[in-house]
């Protein structure tokens, strides 16, 4: 068979419809593309210098594809531009995200980064390269059109049956559809499938990010040591594997090895260090650690690389500062406030951040009259409903506290813990609150009276729908959620015991429409929670059963 | 700032070859005008610049094969994607002047499993050398030999010296011309693939011209 039969039979792709977006940071370079581009056909070429335009102009027009240098110089590289883009939803598993890498190391940090993009190529490349490349890019979209259309509608078993489909019918795309269905299987919870079908891959291959895999459904199932001992493995063979390095850490925290959790975190940091969530999760584990220059360069990185990240939170402000405030530096955090100030002046969250942060520094420097005013501002943003991170707030109870606000300080501790009441760690950091008070008696009895009525209600909730009272257990457990408003774990088991109800009661509108506010709170507050795609697949599947029209998001 | 004198010299090939990589696709913006006065040049420089991209990303990864082991970046690729690839490239850089074909042996899987990077740059420095030597006909195959992917490229050239076909057959070093690095290069390549204690090989020989083979396990 001559290869060049191929593309006039079985495809033909329409370059002249097709809008391209190219984000280099080089001029020359931006030209050059754009007129490679056009000798194939390519007529409506956007181009971008860095990521900030990239975003700006995908937000203004959708593209079908996207060639982006890794490096862009200053600012956000290839990769976060690519991590931005598919978490804001900004671009559709449709569109193709080509990579362009000039380094030969990075190239394998790209191609291996548990976001990776459709393809790369290294530069300098030739325009049949690139012709070639996106060729077979399209048409695998092409192939996948289905998979992606029902996995974009969250209906996962039908996109695992078109990744089925796939498997039986082209074997050009079975090792791609494999891929893409380990994930689903992953998504759904289905960790022992998800453990065979990778077994499968690694067996025609022991290719990486099969491995990769693997290591995760064995987590998943509990089994730390054949996890651990799989991506040790691993990173022996491809030591660029950053994702590799972060389950790793997962996994050491599951086994309580914070050490080796650090290490590993440390080890992928150095290989890729403008990737924020990377550096935030390296700040929280050396934080609670004791480790405090780690945990201080880490948060400080967050700040420096996520600049403009939409993964950058007021909370990484406050970490950062929380760190400097532990070692006693007061000018560190006066001057990181003062260096943010017109960002956290921008939104509530931002404000709270700064108050509560200015108000422990007070504390800390013997000014409780200034502690007092900033209280007083604090005071009017929760009126109007303003809340930051558990952490955030228990470091307010501490500033209340040592300005002998009692009342106000219980109140909000009681808020933090109904709505953690199962979390061990946060419980213990709330006792250490009263503990530096002196309070250690009252911090007793607010702590148990804040958790003792959601815990009553949310266990009573349960033990219901296990015995099948399905209608008794909705109003226990909607009561738990008015006393802890903002529970993940209260809210998911509200939306299990509606769907239940309805699925022996029949369709019920207005519970329905609590469980999907619910579920997506507990989204927003939880991301990637490990109930979430379960319980809306449930969802879906009665939504569809009783034929309603999903709501638009918002 | 102190530099280490090789990652000194490491940096200035990778700027040099990116510098090239831009030259080169200028280059390839000048339409031929079909005049030969013009033409011939413009072709000459441009397959000359390529073949200096191509030896500079040689050099940078033997220096780094020096220095480090190589982990090839194994994954499922289709060689039918891959030989159309480099019949795609090595027909631009022939303009004409030599006449490419490629085949598919039918045994031929849809998928196998290779570093498709480092597969292509070997396989386009053997058709520049090709491209130097070969008379008039050059073709890409890929077939099934002793259970391994067998990437080829035959040439109808005089074929290789014998000392060239002894070096890469004897495992010694070979390094007097740009010949002897681009085939060491493909040498490490081939070895630094291996599957289930089989490891891949390069092969030469001569049959009506050059014929150079990357058997990949």
């Amino acid at each position: 068979m001559n290869p060049a039969s191929i593309r006039v039979s079985d495809a033909f792709i329409d370059y002249g419809e097709l809008r391209a977006l190219v984000v280099d940071d080089s001029p020359s370079m931006r030209n050059a593309l754009r007129l490679t581009l056009s000798n194939f056909g390519v007529t409506k070429v956007q181009l971008a210098s860095n990521a900030a335009e990239a975003i700006f102009q995908v937000k203004g027009k959708p593209c079908d594809f996207i060639l982006c240098d890794f490096n862009l110089g200053e600012g956000r590289d290839g990769q976060q531009l690519l991590e931005e883009m598919r978490h804001g939803n900004l671009i559709s598993l449709e569109t193709v995200f080509m990579m362009v890498t000039a380094e030969a190391f990075y190239e394998k940090v790209v191609a291996t980064a548990e976001l990776a993009p459709d393809d790369y190529m290294i530069k300098p490349f030739s325009p049949e390269v690139l012709r070639n490349r996106l060729d077979s890019i399209l048409l695998r979209k092409r192939a996948f059109r289905e998979a992606y259309r029902h996995f974009i509608a969250q209906n996962l078993e039908a996109a695992i049956a078109a990744c089925d489909e796939l498997i039986r019918t082209k074997p050009k795309y079975v090792v791609e559809a494999l891929r893409f269905k380990g994930d689903l299987l992953v998504a759904l919870e289905r960790s022992e499938e998800a453990e065979a079908l990778y077994k499968d891959v690694i067996q025609m291959r022991a290719i990486p990010w099969a491995r990769l895999g693997l290591a995760r459904t064995l987590h998943l199932q509990k089994k730390e040591d054949a996890a651990e001992e799989e991506l040790r493995d691993v990173l022996k063979h491809a030591p660029e594997m950053v994702a590799a390095y972060d389950l790793l850490s997962e996994v050491c925290l599951a086994k309580k090895d914070v050490s080796a959790a650090l290490d590993a975190l440390k080890k992928g940091v150095a290989i890729s260090s403008k990737t924020v969530r990377r550096q935030q999760k390296l700040g929280e584990v050396a934080h609670g650690n004791g480790d405090l220059d780690t945990a201080r360069t880490a948060f400080a990185n967050v700040l420096n690389k996520g600049r403009h990240s939409i993964f950058v939170t007021p909370t990484d402000f406050g970490n950062l500062c929380r760190v400097q405030l532990e070692q006693g530096d007061l000018k560190a955090v006066a001057e990181t406030l003062k260096k943010n100030k017109s960002t956290l002046q921008a939104s509530p969250e931002g404000k709270l951040v700064m108050a509560v942060t200015q108000g422990m520094a007070h504390v800390q420097a013997g000014n409780l009259q200034e502690a007092a005013k900033l209280l007083d501002e604090v005071a009017q943003l929760r009126a109007a409903g303003t809340r930051g991170d558990a952490q955030l707030m228990l470091d307010l109870a501490g500033v209340s506290m040592a300005n002998g606000r009692y009342e106000e300080a219980d109140s909000i501790v009681s808020e933090v813990a109904r709505n953690a009441h199962d979390s061990e760690a946060l419980l213990t950091k709330a006792k250490r609150v009263y503990e530096q008070a002196g309070r250690v008696d009252a911090g007793a009895s607010v702590l148990s009276a804040a958790t003792s009525n959601v815990r009553k209600l949310n266990n009573e909730g349960v033990v219901l729908a296990q015995r099948g009272d399905y209608q008794t257990a909705v109003d226990k457990l909607l009561a738990a959620c008015d006393e802890a408003p903002r529970n993940p774990r209260i809210m998911l088991n509200a939306v299990w015991v509606i769907l239940k109800y309805i699925d022996q009661a029949g369709m019920d509108e207005k519970l329905m429409g609590i469980a999907s506010c619910n579920l997506d709170e507990a989204e927003r507050l939880s991301p990637g929670h490990s109930r979430i795609s379960g319980l809306r697949l449930h969802m879906k599947d009665l939504e569809s059963r009783y034929g309603i029209q999903r709501r638009a998001a918002g | 700032m102190k530099f280490d004198s090789t990652d000194l010299y490491a940096a200035l090939i990778h700027e040099l070859k990116n510098d090239l990589g831009l030259l080169s696709m200028t280059l390839e913006s000048i339409p031929l005008q079909g005049d030969a006065a013009h033409d011939e040049p413009v072709d000459a420089s441009r397959m000359l610049c390529q073949g200096v991209v191509d030896r500079l990303q040689q050099a940078l990864l033997i220096y780094k094969a020096i220095n480090q082991q190589i982990h090839p970046a194994i994954d499922a690729y289709s060689p039918h994607d891959l030989v159309r690839e480099i019949q795609d490239r090595a027909t631009a850089l022939s303009r004409g002047r030599i006449q490419i074909e490629a085949t598919l042996a039918e045994a031929v899987p849809a998928l196998w499993f290779f570093d498709r990077d480092l597969v292509e740059m070997a396989l386009i420095n053997a058709i520049h050398n090709s491209l130097a030597h070969a008379c008039s006909a050059l073709q890409i195959k890929a077939s099934m030999v002793e259970g391994c992917l067998a990437l080829s490229v035959h040439d109808d050239s005089a074929g290789y010296p014998e000392h060239i076909l002894n070096s890469v057959a004897t495992n010694t070093s070979y390094r007097s011309s740009g010949t002897g690095l681009g085939l060491q290069f493909s040498k490490v390549i081939a070895q630094s693939h291996d599957n289930r204690g089989r490891q891949g090989e390069l092969r030469l020989h001569n049959d009506q011209g050059a014929v150079y083979s990357l058997l990949l396990p």
